[in-house]
């Protein structure tokens, strides 16, 4: 029982000491750090919540959805038309039905209202398409995308069809990117430790097992589903603030590549592994767009070589598909829980050294 | 498995530090006095070789924009070395910071707040396409640096970005205009018009026809969509084939990877009247997709490059150009981009500094500047230029120039 306690306060220590240093970091690159090094920073917060969201549906369910791309677009759109000014509405969006056209919300419950009208379309997607399993729901998910994007280029009343949507209020910044990456990793981390993250886990593994024991295999599933579009929706809106204009192309092939990428990097089914996956892909791919316009070693100057970032890219890859095809840290999640317990035992065997000494000085 | 996932966090913890450290390979680091955009004569950091002036180049050199980014970027390159052969620009050679942006917006933006924020470039120039603009423009209108859009055309683009942004080609708009007006008095009164929805500029340019060519006293018989990237037009094809009487002229506004094979598959099916397009159909693929099928067909563009031109510039520029690359320009970005930096230079020439408000009034005056691409004409209230349009027709498997314009009257952007 005591043993417990103090390693529930090792436990409470480390959480607190990552939060400072989380803190601090976020501090100091809003505080002395370049408009350069902050983009990057939001892009990678909106990245993680992304790859977080797949990985939530994906990596616990264990079926492949590609459609999430979609459920970004959803957000994306719909928190632009919802804050984007009257007068502004009036010139890019002529056509917009009534109560949509005179409408402002601030950013938050602009936020919130993409995620729940991604919900809201996973909810009705979800339904049929989780009946399938295995490689049936990557096809059918990638179908949604497709619709999506059809929508998108045809609903011009909403939407500007094919033009680029612009004029949308640049209110991404740090702070709030933080702040929904950081609730959406702590939703994806308590959902994960749940009854219901053990039961879809359990159909994930053994799925005739998981319904023996009474797990209703699509409900489960379709809650992990929700959960993800939710946040996905609401990283799509982060994204549109943060970018300001964009397309209906944004939201296609490529984006939905690049963040599965990033999630089999980190490992499909860890929550960590997004983060550490993220960091990596996004991290090197940046690294090497650095090189690109040419580097000098002493006297010997490669000349520019293009495209350098996504041969990188490849080669990280392969190299992990050779040597690590679970990913970076598989389904196993980097927690405090075994530092607490080594630096635990580490106090331990100190205290009892003392204590030892103590008594070898009485002895005497 | 344990070393290895060791190893891998040591990679990691070492790219991460190489990323914090942010190198700017192949260049110096920028010196205190450079960091204030002041006349570049208070800033060289070694005496005798003057600081050089940056300009900041975002092309999406990878992606399905390369090909039209590439040539872009080899002009610009080209109109740079060019300067800095004859002297540079007030004393100061130019570097043109060329980088990719990969056909992604968000790797746009990015690449633009870092050629600002740490490369301390005095002007941009770049991008073929309005989402790339619309995406880096607005920063530099932010950080006070001129940006020279080199072939994006939608005539919005000023509105939307703000005072900092020119364009080097002429609006879609003009194109547009000069279209309708040359197939109205030379085809005909009756038209068809087919429109990729796929994509931005089509869509503005089909628009942009219909106001001006109804304005005129034209109708459109029939009016047909498509989505870019369509292989079969036989249902575009069955509709104009059940018309009761074919148009004068058809005018197709279509994207350079599907205009081959639109022309083919409407000459095989028998339709033989004149195809009207936009610069769209500036493209080697016009004539190779289509072959024989591309007689009768014309277009509007920046201009016609070709090595026996009648223009001495042009004829210089692809002299030039096939020297440096070994190759005839391979679109006619290749000479908008060499335009943008040469209209730059002038402008920081006449400007007298590298201040970006001071660039930014002068190219606004910028006025009868010759380029490969026509002359330039900007004003405080235009900056998109006033330039003449050039009409060109496939004939005989060459491109031949039909006719050069101006329009008479261009619709509202």
């Amino acid at each position: 029982m005591r043993m417990s306690l103090a390693h529930r306060r090792w436990v409470w220590a480390l959480r607190a000491l990552l939060a400072l240093a989380l803190l601090g970091a976020g501090g100091a690159v809003a505080r002395w750090g370049g408009a350069y090094l902050q983009r990057l920073v939001i892009l990678f917060l909106i990245n993680l919540m992304l790859v977080v969201s797949l990985n939530l549906f994906t990596g616990l369910t264990g079926v492949f959805s590609l459609g999430h791309v979609g459920f970004m677009a959803l957000g994306a759109y719909t928190s632009a038309i919802l804050t984007l000014p009257p007068a502004l509405k009036a010139v890019n969006l002529p056509d917009l039905p009534a109560p949509l056209s005179n409408v402002t919300l601030p950013f938050l419950p602009a936020l919130v209202a993409g995620g729940l009208v991604a919900t809201a379309v996973a909810f009705l997607i979800g339904i049929p398409v989780l009946r399938l399993s295995g490689h049936f729901v990557a096809v059918a998910t990638l179908g949604f995308l497709i619709i999506v994007r059809v929508v998108l280029i045809n609903a011009e009343a909403f939407t500007r069809g094919t033009r680029t949507f612009t004029g949308v209020p640049p209110a991404t910044t740090l702070g709030w990117a933080a702040l929904w990456a950081l609730l959406n990793l702590y939703v994806a981390m308590r959902v994960k430790g749940s009854a219901l993250g053990l039961q879809i886990r359990a159909a994930r593994d053994d799925p005739w097992g998981a319904q023996g024991v009474g797990v209703a295999l699509g409900r489960v599933r379709l809650v992990a589903f929700l959960i993800s579009a939710f946040f996905t929706g609401v990283a799509g809106g982060l994204w549109a603030h943060f970018l300001t204009a964009f397309s209906p192309n944004a939201f296609y092939f490529s984006k939905t590549f690049e963040i599965v990428v990033m999630m089999i990097v980190g490992g499909m089914g860890s929550i960590s592994g997004s983060v550490l996956g993220t960091l990596l892909v996004m991290g090197s791919t940046e690294l090497l767009r650095n090189l690109e316009p040419g580097i000098s070693i002493g006297s010997i100057t490669l000349g520019p070589l293009y495209g350098l970032s996504q041969i990188g890219l490849a080669i990280l890859l392969m190299l992990l598909i050779a040597f690590r095809r679970q990913g970076l840290l598989g389904d196993r999640e980097w927690g405090l829980e075994p530092i607490a317990e080594r630096l635990g035992a580490w106090w331990e065997g100190r205290r009892a050294e003392r204590v030892s000494l103590r008594v070898r000085k009485a002895d005497p | 498995m344990r070393p290895l996932l060791r190893w891998m966090t040591l990679l990691l913890a070492v790219l991460l530090t190489a990323a914090a450290c942010q190198p700017s390979p192949a260049s110096p680091p920028p010196s205190p006095t450079a960091a204030a955009p002041a006349p570049p004569s208070a800033a060289s950091p070694t005496p005798g070789a003057a600081a050089p002036i940056r300009i900041g180049a975002p092309f999406n050199l990878t992606g399905g924009m390369a090909s039209i980014d590439v040539p872009a970027a080899n002009g610009a390159r080209l109109a740079a070395e060019e300067i800095n052969a004859t002297g540079g620009v007030l004393g100061h050679p130019l570097e043109l910071l060329i980088r990719d942006t990969k056909t992604d917006p968000a790797t746009a933006a990015n690449v633009v707040t870092q050629l600002i924020e740490q490369d301390k470039v005095v002007a941009v120039i770049g991008f073929n396409d309005s989402d790339y603009v619309l995406a880096a423009g607005p920063i530099c209108q932010r950080a006070g640096v001129p940006f020279i859009t080199v072939g994006a055309t939608s005539p919005r683009l000023p509105g939307q970005v703000g005072d900092m942004l020119f364009l080097a080609p002429f609006g879609d708009n003009v194109q547009a205009a000069v279209g309708a007006e040359f197939a109205f008095e030379k085809f005909g009164k009756t038209a068809y018009l087919l429109w990729d929805k796929g994509a931005e500029y089509t869509t503005v340019l089909a628009k942009y026809f219909k106001a001006r060519f109804t304005e005129l006293g034209g109708t459109i018989v029939l009016e047909d969509t498509y989505q870019s990237g369509d292989k079969d037009f036989s249902a575009q094809i069955a509709k104009v084939k059940a018309l009761p009487q074919q148009p004068a002229f058809y005018y197709i506004a279509a994207l350079p990877d599907d205009v081959g094979t639109i022309v083919k598959q409407f000459r095989n099916a028998g339709i033989a009247g004149p195809i009207v397009g936009g610069d769209g159909y500036d493209t080697p693929l016009l004539i190779e997709v289509a072959g024989p099928a591309a007689e009768s067909v014309f277009f509007t563009t920046h201009s016609l490059l070709t090595a026996d031109s009648p223009n001495e510039r042009v004829r210089k520029f692809v002299a030039a150009y096939k020297q440096k690359y070994g190759t005839e320009p391979e679109a006619v970005f290749a000479a908008l981009g060499y335009d943008s930096v040469y209209m730059l230079a002038e402008a920081i020439r006449r400007a007298g500094s590298t201040n970006g408000r001071a660039i930014q009034q002068a190219l606004e005056n910028l006025r009868d500047f010759h380029g490969v691409t026509g002359v330039i004409n900007y004003s405080p209230q235009s900056h998109i230029p006033q330039k003449g349009v050039t009409v060109i027709e496939a004939k005989g498997g060459k491109f031949t120039l039909a006719a050069e314009r101006v329009p008479q009257k261009v619709p509202a952007p």
